[in-house]
């Protein structure tokens, strides 16, 4: 009984913002071309959908996310390899050397980045946003991505060695299946924290390549329709609840970590 | 004991190439500003440590100091108990534990600077569900100090609880049902339980937590500065806001200054926290 009570206050505690935020989407907040305030409809997403800067901050999000994840597990996978099946001359001080850039506060790094930005021409582009968001998605990967291959019995390298497999045949065919909910649980922590950062996100896109969280930002006006913001939130909201779907029965099992 | 082989830095050189790029070298550079007078980038002036000397004898910066501390020692004595407690919970709902994680799980989803303007509404005194309520008790989160902070913890445990609660959750899982079955027979209480079985098992995610929980709640600042932006008279001024303030006013050379200050800060704590895990650890 005491614990239907705990987890019914949590529930409401974790939804009644986000419940909010559906009835705000939901609801006329600025009256205007035949919609009287305050009545309910679908008004404040075809809004959405049917501006322009929007849809593009949509795509430009997508496309960021979906380098910064796809390069961060492409990178951390060799990566995690090395350190969980051999030892050599400062591993351990590799996994310090990441913790320290997982520790460093965006903040501290956000000014040189953006002139050495400007200077390679990544600023404003979904490709600057993606790289940046590497400096404390890798880590996370690798550490993940570790554990996950450490808990793979080292016979399956030797078979599928003595079986004539080199390297890359090895890493495509037996490694990555064997591991894939590793890697799946990897792609959602690199996910979660790509798409709702802003601290790069804004420092990176002056003018242009907006990702959603910069263009929500940018619906905040003298009259802020808040309705229409609410409902760009709660479609921003789709992706991540569709990672949580798949990782759901992994989510819990992909952090056994060693520091 | 896996085999010692020094060429498996081959594996690690695209992960270290990427870094370097994106974390040693601005790291690199903005020490390097910290010791420089920047009008543009043209007019550059040597001024060794004086940007540390004017921040260090300030005390203002003292004051932020104490304020982020604090700030960090609460969230973690508020989310990290909770969030044990929450996976404790659920470990003991069976099948429906799952849809308790990614309930939980649903805040980290939101992009961060919506997080106050979702709460912002929610208290708002005409149009929040939560408004009139909070209004007929006195709350004022504008103009009263304490109440401003109760927010922000609010909406930084709302935001975050799910991380701790997941972590938690995977380490009290994978203990095998002997342990408790054991525990049981010798009729261990359940505080006991806790203290002697679980307890143990969780401490690596837990440390994974502290770190996380420390390094981002002591340089909060989205939601600190769409709350109140520092205020009621700078009841909620955070050491990163400050840095924000200087970065916004085009002071780049003492805002490097500060950077470096905060960055060595999270760099000691985190030392200490890795030597003092590695003592209890060996």
């Amino acid at each position: 009984m005491m614990r239907v009570l705990a987890l019914l206050a949590l529930a409401a505690f974790i939804l009644l913002p986000l419940a909010q935020a559906i009835l705000l989407s939901f609801t006329a907040t600025l009256g205007g071309e035949g919609v009287t305030r305050g009545s309910f409809g679908l008004m404040n997403y075809a809004a959405v959908l049917a501006s322009p800067e929007l849809r593009a901050a949509m795509l430009n999000s997508a496309i960021y996310v979906l380098l910064n994840v796809s390069l961060c597990i492409a990178v951390a996978l060799p990566a995690a390899y090395a350190l969980a099946r051999y030892s050599f001359m400062g591993d351990r001080h590799f996994l310090l050397a990441i913790l320290v850039f997982r520790v460093t506060p965006p903040v501290v790094l956000s000014l040189p980045i953006f002139i050495l930005f400007a200077e390679l021409g990544l600023v404003n582009s979904p490709v600057g946003i993606a790289l940046v968001h590497c400096l404390f998605n890798l880590p996370v990967a690798i550490w993940i991505l570790e554990s996950f291959i450490r808990a793979v019995p080292r016979e399956l390298d030797e078979t599928a060695f003595i079986d004539g497999h080199s390297g890359p045949a090895f890493f495509f065919c037996h490694l990555i299946p064997a591991i894939a909910p590793g890697i799946g649980v990897a792609a959602f922590f690199c996910f979660i924290f790509s798409w709702v950062e802003v601290v790069f996100a804004r420092i990176l896109t002056v003018t242009g390549g907006k990702p959603i969280t910069m263009a929500i930002q940018a619906m905040f006006t003298f009259q802020t329709n808040i309705g229409m913001v609410m409902a760009m939130t709660c479609l921003s909201l789709l992706p991540g609840v569709a990672m949580i779907w798949f990782v759901r029965n992994h989510i819990a099992r992909g952090f056994t970590l060693r520091a | 004991m896996p085999p010692y082989d020094n060429r498996a830095w081959w594996l690690l050189l695209p992960a270290l190439l990427l870094l370097g790029v994106v974390g040693a070298l601005p790291l690199l550079a903005v020490i390097n500003y910290g010791f420089h007078d920047i009008f543009t980038l043209s007019d550059v002036h040597w001024v060794g440590v004086e940007w540390f000397a004017d921040i260090l004898g300030s005390d203002r910066f003292w004051a932020s100091l104490g304020r982020s501390l604090l700030f960090s020692a609460l969230v973690l004595t508020i989310q990290v108990p909770l969030g044990i407690a929450v996976a404790l919970v659920l470990l003991g709902c069976g099948r429906w534990a799952v849809w308790g994680l990614m309930m939980v799980a649903l805040p980290l989803v939101v992009p961060w600077n919506m997080i106050p303007m979702l709460w912002l509404g929610l208290i708002n005194p005409d149009t929040g569900l939560l408004g009139p309520g909070l209004a007929a008790i006195g709350f004022d989160y504008k103009f009263t100090g304490w109440h401003t902070w109760a927010l922000i913890l609010t909406v930084d445990t709302w935001h975050w609880l799910g991380l701790v609660v997941v972590l938690a959750y995977a380490g009290l899982s994978s203990i095998p049902p002997a342990y408790r079955q054991a525990a049981a027979i010798d009729g261990a209480s359940r505080l006991a339980v806790f203290r002697h079985i679980e307890l143990p098992r969780i401490a690596g995610a837990l440390a994974i937590v502290f770190l996380l929980r420390f390094v981002d709640s002591f340089m909060i600042y989205t939601e600190a500065f769409a709350i109140n932006a520092g205020g009621p008279s700078d009841a909620t001024r955070f050491l990163s806001i400050e840095l924000g303030e200087e970065i916004k006013g085009f002071s780049y050379g003492q805002a490097a200054a500060r950077a470096v200050l905060y960055f060595l800060i999270v760099l000691c704590v985190v030392w200490a926290f890795v030597l003092a895990t590695r003592r209890r650890g060996a």
